[in-house]
């Protein structure tokens, strides 16, 4: 055997198989990264990314799959987690998973925290050694709160930070761009960079390929649990990368915006709006502000971490108190004051936080899919599971959600189909007025350009859209107009073409 | 009187039992003897040792509903040997402790790998171990023990050896879960069992080393309750475990695990037992008795009030 060959692989899998069921996740893939690389993982949503990196990390044991796994040349059985981080890999999982009741410094030295000895504990000189360690890393994180109480992007960095503490010799980060912002995605970029600096080998799964582009020396693509191709950084092709992922070519990505009606409806109208901060009830979270929605039109908002996106949305959705101000809807202005009111009055919400408020992870497809519209598919005081399941399978099949029968568990969907089964629970209550949260988080490029075509098609019909999004191509080329918040405040407004992107960071940014 | 936001909530608990102490010493003053308290803290002891480690266990988001019933189970256990067959003080401790430790392991055996939700298991244990005690003494208290434990219980140390257990058992316990690694492992399975599994916790290694702390602790109860009593009842334990719930809710504790605090559940038992005592000594009429116990324990809950709401969204 060529030894040195063999040495310059950080990390070799090697004819790997799963299935779940009948599923077959993976199908004998191979993998070779490079000793000191970033090597980007993509494919579509179910290609089996997740399930790959699973397998690295221990999640699913040594025996519970064919193949091998080689570390550094030498082949190793992983049983559990902890045998992977004990060979030096580290994994950020696609969900969020964080010890919610625990501080930050306690989840990120809970790793440290698992010995068989019994240790003294000091909450005092564990915070100041994680702050020193976040601190050092440049990450904006306090390590005395409690987790529970970050936001999600937060979370995110702090599962970042749990994974870097460890200081790995190979890092999996999966889908870890999906909940940030534009300027933690570039503090994220640097900590892999100087990870590859100081020879360490990062694992890179995302569905943006300008990230590849971005950071990654080499990249593999999964399609239907086989390898599809792979190549290194000199080339780098989006074109080539897409049709490899996807089995064809893509077409357009966005839908081309129709013009808006200025005299249509105004559908709904924000007046000197002050919106509480969840985090500390009583206090304001931004400055008064007011905007119009019209019918058919599709409204962005713009802005970084923390700028108050997510807090507007859920007060307009009454999931988030109101301190003052009025929200009038087609000019009533008593329409809903709680969130079952205002979801009949026709306003929906669909959430950034799948996990912890959008899905029931222990049911099926359909019952999740139907959740909202149940009383429309009775017989008299039963459930009609009949039109339920028609319902739901309609929807199901709208969205392209795999795999395609609706009684599979939410739980054993991969994130981009549990996504879509997200959006398709929004879409069945026929919203007039959709309140779109970062929708396609973690979804394929294939189905982006298929919830595009629906919002898009949405605002056809008259529906009015609000839309967040960190992705700030999305957001533009979407978009009517795109409302910027940033400072704690409504910084200003613009109009939605990708030529406003740099104008549209700046302002986001320039609240500071 | 205003609680400072700086106020720690245990502090607040500790504030909120002396109100209620101050109350019926104001009605009765003999409330605040020597004696009064004595006995009041005494009559937490033994539900108390029971349920000390049930802390550690619901902080690691499982539950226990066989403790009082081990208890019993662990007494009889004791009692037998000593009367029966002569067996010496420490050969009982064992054999109590032991059950305690096999009752333990069971429950881990059938939750973590039978898959059932520790709720029921230990349901179905609580009336095992319940049956057990009673076929095991036939239903017979057991009133004949021999000298030495006779001797041990009048002698001075006898007199406070319970309390001086439970007090030396829940300060063991509050720094187990509060300030050793240990405690925080097992804190971050209650929080969340993912996350925890990712940072490498074997799960069912630490919750079978609770299962087994909760029932050695409950058996200990037992066996300190033979020694206190120079008997042993199968009735001994009925209800605790409604009354540790209650007392660790009280006391701050979250049944929905993530956290912890052995000291809240000391409180939360003890405002309950001064609430029960303070009630027969000022003479109040027995059916408004229950309905005051149980408006106390709702105003104490509101003592720290956070409340925490989940919308599905979407
Ligand atoms: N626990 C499970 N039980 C059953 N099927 C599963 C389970 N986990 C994953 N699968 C299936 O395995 C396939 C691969 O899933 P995986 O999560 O690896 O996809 P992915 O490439 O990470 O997708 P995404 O981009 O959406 O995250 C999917 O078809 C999924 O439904
Ligand atoms: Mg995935």
């Amino acid at each position: 055997m060529d030894s040195i060959e063999v040495n310059s692989y950080a990390l070799e899998m090697s004819h790997i198989s799963k299935s779940f069921g009948r599923v077959q996740a993976l199908d004998d893939v191979s993998l070779k990264i490079t000793q000191g690389s970033i090597h980007g993982l993509i494919g579509q949503n179910g290609a089996g990314k997740s399930t790959l990196m699973k397998i690295l990390s221990g999640f699913y044991p040594d025996g519970s799959f064919d193949g091998t796994i080689t570390l550094a040349g030498k082949e190793v059985q992983l049983r559990s987690p902890r045998d992977a981080q004990n060979f030096g890999i580290a994994i950020v999982p696609q969900e969020i998973t964080v010890a919610g009741t625990l501080t930050v410094a306690e989840n990120i030295l809970l790793s440290e925290l698992v010995t068989k000895s019994i240790k003294f504990f000091s909450k005092r000189k564990s915070e100041s050694k994680v702050q020193t360690f976040l601190d050092s890393n440049h990450i904006p994180l306090d390590s005395s709160q409690l987790a529970d109480s970050l936001t999600l992007p937060q979370k995110q960095i702090l599962m970042i930070a749990s994974a870097l503490y460890a200081q790995p010799k190979v890092l999996v980060l999966d889908e870890p761009t999906s909940s940030l912002t534009a300027d933690e995605i570039e503090t994220l970029f640097a900590m892999v960079r100087s990870l590859k600096d100081r020879g360490f080998t990062t694992v890179f799964i995302t569905h943006k390929l300008s990230e590849i582009v971005d950071l990654c020396d080499e990249v593999s693509i999964l399609r239907d649990g086989r390898v599809a191709y792979e190549c290194k950084r000199q080339d780098f092709d989006t074109d080539i990368l897409v049709e490899n992922m996807i089995g064809r070519s893509l077409g357009d990505l966005y839908p081309m915006k129709n013009e808006l009606d200025p005299n249509a409806e105004i559908l709904l109208r924000v007046k000197d709006l002050i919106v509480e901060n969840p985090r500390q009830p009583g206090e304001k979270i931004l400055d008064e502000f007011s905007f119009e929605l019209r019918a058919g039109e599709i409204l962005g908002l713009g802005g970084l971490l923390g700028s108050g996106r997510t807090e507007i949305l859920k007060a307009l959705y009454r999931d988030n108190k109101i301190l003052s101000g009025e929200v009038e809807l087609s000019g009533d202005k008593s329409f809903g004051r709680s969130t079952p009111k205002v979801l009949q009055a026709g306003i929906c919400y669909i959430t950034e936080d799948r996990k912890a408020e959008g899905l029931f992870f222990n049911l099926p497809i359909r019952p999740n899919l139907t959740a909202k519209i149940l009383n429309s598919c009775k017989k008299w005081i039963f459930l009609d599971r009949k039109a339920e399941k028609t319902l739901a399978n309609e929807s199901s099949q709208a969205l392209d959600v795999k795999p395609s029968d609706v009684e599979t568990f939410i739980g054993n969907l991969s994130g981009g189909n549990q996504q879509k089964v997200l959006i398709g629970k929004g879409l069945l209550t026929k919203p007039t007025i959709l309140m779109l949260d970062e929708p396609t988080k973690g979804v394929d490029i294939a189905s982006k350009a298929e919830i595009y075509q629906i919002v898009h098609s949405l605002a056809e019909q008259g529906v009015g859209i609000i839309l967040v999004s960190s992705e700030f191509p999305e957001l533009l080329e979407l978009s009517h107009r795109v409302l910027v918040f940033s400072g704690g405040k409504l910084q200003g407004e613009m109009i939605g073409k990708i030529e406003n992107e740099h104008d549209l960071m700046l302002m986001s940014i320039g609240g500071k | 009187m205003k609680f400072s936001i700086n106020t720690s909530p245990l502090m607040k608990r500790v504030i909120f039992v002396l109100i209620i102490f101050g109350i019926f010493t104001a009605l009765k003053p003999e409330f605040a003897t020597y004696a009064s308290i004595l006995s009041i803290v005494q009559g937490i002891v033994f539900v108390g040792i029971s349920s000390t480690f049930l802390t550690l266990l619901i902080a690691s988001g499982e539950f226990d509903i066989s403790i009082g019933a081990v208890t019993a189970l662990s007494a009889i256990v004791g009692g037998m040997l000593a009367t029966h067959l002569h067996v010496n003080m420490f050969l009982c401790f064992c054999a109590s402790i032991l059950v305690g430790v096999v009752v333990g392991l069971i429950n881990a055996l059938v939750v973590l790998y039978g898959n059932v939700p520790s709720f029921i298991a230990t349901i179905a244990m609580l009336f095992i171990a319940r049956s057990l005690a009673d076929f095991i003494s036939q239903s017979e208290p057991i009133l004949n023990f021999p000298q030495p434990w006779h001797g041990f219980k009048d002698s001075f140390i006898g007199n406070y050896f319970s309390i001086f257990i439970f007090a030396i058992l829940v300060i063991l316990a509050e720094i187990l879960l509060n300030h050793t690694n240990f405690g925080k492992v097992a804190a971050s399975i209650g929080s969340n069992k993912e996350a925890a599994r990712i940072a490498g916790v074997n799960v069912n290694r630490v919750k079978t080393i609770l299962f087994v702390l909760t029932g050695a602790g409950a058996a200990l109860s037992g066996y300190v309750a033979d020694i206190y009593f120079s008997s042993s009842r199968t009735s001994l334990g009925s209800g605790w475990e409604l009354l540790a719930i209650a007392g660790l809710v009280i006391g701050g504790n979250s049944l929905f695990g993530g956290r912890g605090t052995v000291l809240g559940l000391v409180l939360g038992i003890l405002l309950m037992q001064i609430v029960a005592t303070g009630m027969v000594i000022s003479n109040i009429n027995q059916w408004w008795q229950t309905v005051i116990t149980g408006v106390v324990v709702l105003i104490s809950l509101g003592v720290d009030k956070k409340r925490k709401k989940v919308f599905v969204h979407g």
